[in-house]
């Protein structure tokens, strides 16, 4: 075959992941040059997605603090956001019928005059951007890999390969994954990423808690054309939440058309019989969210992980040859549930070292360090330090929560002072309460209210079918006793019905994969482990 | 050996729908793809310039945005690419399309060896445009190629019939239109697309291409569009359930096709 054979390409700053984290950190790096007067390096930026923004999903409200400094005033009036958020509202929801809504909306909450709209298109606006201070963009590659030196050094990263059979033999097609050296590489792979989490456990760069996280599983409902909703959001905390695991939803209506639904939910969950599409598609029916979508029709769907750990679980973010941005280091508000600006601040911090890295020619370790302390002077490192146990109590309890919540506020953060300590995610379900599950809940389907398989099929998700099985089941004897023990859990934690219990065997449609992440963090025996598909493969969000 | 591959951009129809009330497609949310019987036809022609050596010559018609699928196609190895595009071509129907690739060709080469398509694109369904170049270019036809060898100025070919596969030998030039029975298309690699990136890419318009004005566009387009309309949803038909007691089942469904006048 004529493209085998490949010489290992040399670029100097590397991303991988071009979510908004990598794309701020090229853009922010090779602006601040050219405004010196200096050369600019060879920035590359790659994803497995199919196209940029394919797997990027969030609300998304978006805090514009940070994009200050990084756009032009003209390049945010022209961000592709469609609406304003001009109405907020924050609920209570008791149970299935029963809600209250929160005369005010609590401070460290508000939000008007936010642009609200698809976090896939401004990903994409980002890569416009960033492609016209030269930076390359390339989709469709997975880095699975980094590459060190015999010092440890991280100095590279290799593609998967593609072609590769369901038996691991080349076809045809076979293309051999290459290999990509450069001066440092930028990790913003997102939340949970593959390589990142490897390089924390490898270095020892964990924070002080675990990271925890929630699963958030979200559509795009089509709605009759209504303009003077356009701009209004509503945010619920409590069912079908039980209180006292961290749960809460919203709703946004980005276009006179189009409104996000979406719901989160906490990994660190108790109660195996738990399905969180079957939660999603109970609160969606809630009177208080019904009612933003009436008439309307699901046309879009998705799921991610969301990094809840906050400050405590926020990991070094340098090491020697690496820096780790955005989602991928937990850097989320963890009150908010707000991370794009984060990831856009933390972005900045990164290029402001790497600029400084750039003209003195030197990349070794000391001089990344200074990253990490650049990030700790954004105002979203302040946001997180002051939210750091907000999140915490929640898993105990829905009042606790929120009256940590209320003394963060109230202390700016100095209180409670010490971490709250969390348990894993993993480790917090509960056997099976008699030993068998509850009968199963059936919910109608109906036009906003698909079921899984439906949803799953418009989130646009893909894979070679033909292809070695990306979701690895390391023991299956374990299965067995996950089974008897829990239920196979692994059934309803899945968002896109990738596992299947039949006649004792778990199947693994690993077709309908969402890359969401929640099987690797939530299966209680971390018997599955979540490796890339071919490059490409995924989700194909367009307005996530 | 030189062979001219034609490519066309098309929405990715596993995610198009139609507007109901205006019988458009909704692009909102839809991308752009290769036209994926296209990428069969290209990959014939790498294989063909792996094992003889050859010059891929790659050409699309189609608005600026088009350069994305000349981009990918040169980053699996196309050696070099045309974008055939000019207001002048907008609301070219297949005869139109076909005379201005057909100009585009000859302005490439005017002796190529092979000319290939896809078997059609996977929006329109017309499977037109390929033949239609043939004739334009007064060049033998083969439709339905699922491989191709060659030697000595032939080619000897074989097509996906319906009942089974037909060997064709013939002389070289011929324009072929390709199925997806083909071999598989290979990955881009991501130097072949850092390679892509960077080429410029030339743009015909029909000047360039001594099309004439009157066979271009709308102009040259016998085809006009009526009246665009969405197929009437199928209904459930008529169910019999013979679980039960299939005779009478059997008698129903003879009395309801009686009825009709079918039996």
């Amino acid at each position: 075959m004529a493209n085998t054979t490949k010489q290992p390409i040399h670029t100097d700053i590397l991303c991988v992941g071009a979510g908004i984290a990598s794309l701020s950190t090229a853009l922010a790096l090779l602006r601040t040059l050219k405004a010196q007067g200096k050369s600019v390096p060879r920035v590359t930026i790659i994803d497995k997605g199919r196209s940029v923004g394919s797997h990027v999903l969030s609300g998304a409200v978006i805090d514009p603090s940070g994009f200050k400094g990084l756009l032009t005033d003209e390049e945010f009036k022209k961000m592709p956001v469609e609406a304003r958020v001009s109405k907020e509202a924050f609920h209570m929801l008791f149970d299935a019928t029963h809600a209250m809504r929160i005369p005010w909306v609590p401070p460290l909450m508000q939000a008007h005059g936010y642009p609200v709209g698809s976090l896939t298109k401004l990903t994409q606006y980002f890569a416009q951007l960033c492609e016209k201070e030269g930076a390359e963009v390339f989709t469709g590659f997975a880095a699975t890999e980094l590459l060190e030196d015999n010092k440890g050094r991280v100095i590279g990263v290799k593609i998967g390969d593609k072609g590769v059979g369901h038996d691991g033999q080349p076809k045809s097609t076979y293309l051999p994954g290459e290999e990509i050296y450069a001066k440092v590489v930028v990790l913003g792979e997102g939340a949970c990423g593959i390589l990142t989490d490897k390089l924390i456990a490898r270095k020892g760069l964990e924070g002080r808690r675990a990271q925890s996280y929630a699963v958030g599983i979200k559509e795009v409902v089509e709605v009759p054309a209504n303009e003077a909703r356009t701009g209004e959001i509503a945010h619920t905390f409590g069912y079908p939440s039980d209180w006292s695991t961290y749960g809460g939803g919203f709703v946004y209506h980005v276009s006179p058309t189009q409104v996000m639904i979406c719901f989160a939910y906490a990994l660190d969950y108790a109660r195996p019989e738990i399905d969180p599409h079957l939660l999603f598609r109970k609160f969606k029916a809630h009177p208080v969210m019904a009612e933003h979508i009436k008439g309307g029709k699901s046309v879009a769907y998705g799921a991610k992980v969301i990094p809840e750990g906050g400050y405590y679980s926020v990991p070094q973010v340098v090491a020697d040859g690496v820096l780790i941005v955005g989602d991928g280091a937990g850097l989320v508000d963890t009150l908010r549930i707000k991370g794009i600006h984060i990831a856009a601040q933390s972005g900045r911090a990164a290029a402001e070292t790497l600029a400084a890295c750039w003209n003195s020619n030197d990349f070794s370790l000391a001089a990344l360090k200074p990253y990490g302390d650049r990030l700790k002077k954004t105002e979203g490192w302040k946001q997180l330090k002051r939210v750091k146990n907000v999140r915490a109590p929640f898993s105990t309890n829905l009042i606790l929560g929120v009256m940590s919540a209320g003394c963060a506020w109230a202390t700016f953060g100095a209180l409670p002072f010490w971490p709250v300590p969390m348990e894993p995610d993993h480790e917090t379900l509960l056997p099976l309460k008699g030993g068998k599950l509850p009968a199963p809940e059936s919910v109608d389907a109906s036009p906003t209210s698909p079921d899984r398989l439906t949803d799953v099929f418009m989130s646009g998700t893909i894979h070679d079918e033909d292809q070695p099985c990306h979701l690895k089941i390391l023991d299956r004897a374990t299965c067995t006793k996950c089974i008897k023990l829990y239920g196979a859990p692994c059934q309803r934690f899945c968002p896109a019905e990738v596992y299947r219990l039949e006649e004792g065997f778990i199947h693994v449609d690993f077709s309908n994969c969402l890359h969401c992440k929640t099987c690797q963090i939530k299966d209680p025996f971390k018997n599955i482990e979540w490796t890339f598909p071919q490059g490409g493969d995924g989700p194909r969000y367009t307005r996530m | 050996m030189h062979i001219i591959v034609c490519v066309k951009q098309v929405p990715d129809t596993a995610n198009v729908r139609i507007n109901p009330e205006t019988n458009t497609l909704m692009r909102e949310g839809v991308e752009s793809i290769m036209n994926p019987f296209d990428e069969y036809a290209l990959e014939e022609a790498l294989k063909l310039k792996d094992a003889h050596g050859a010059r891929v010559t790659v050409i699309s018609m189609g608005p600026p945005q088009a350069e994305v699928v000349l981009r990918e196609a040169m980053a699996r190895g196309a050696d070099d690419v045309v974008l055939l595009t000019d207001r002048a071509f907008a609301g070219a129907d297949t005869l139109a399309t076909s005379y201005a690739i057909a100009q585009a060709i000859k302005k490439v080469n005017a002796k190529p060896d092979l000319v290939l398509f896809g078997k059609q694109a996977i929006d329109g369904d017309t499977a037109q445009v390929g033949p239609g170049v043939s004739e334009f270019l007064n060049v033998p036809l083969v439709t339905y190629v699922k491989s191709i060898t060659v030697s000595d100025g032939t080619f000897t070919v074989e097509t996906q019939m319906d009942e089974g596969v037909d060997v064709i030998e013939g002389r070289m030039p011929a324009v072929m239109t390709v199925v997806k029975e083909a071999s598989a298309p290979r990955f881009a690699s991501l130097s072949g697309w850092m390679a892509a990136k960077k080429t410029a890419i030339p743009r015909w318009g029909a000047k360039d291409v001594g099309a004439a004005a009157a066979m271009c566009g709308l102009d040259g387009s016998p085809t006009k569009v009526v009246k665009i309309f969405a197929p009437p949803t199928k209904t459930g038909g008529v169910r019999m359930d013979g679980r039960e007691e299939p005779s009478a089942a059997v008698e129903a469904i003879l009395k309801a096709l009686q009825d009709k006048g079918v039996a």
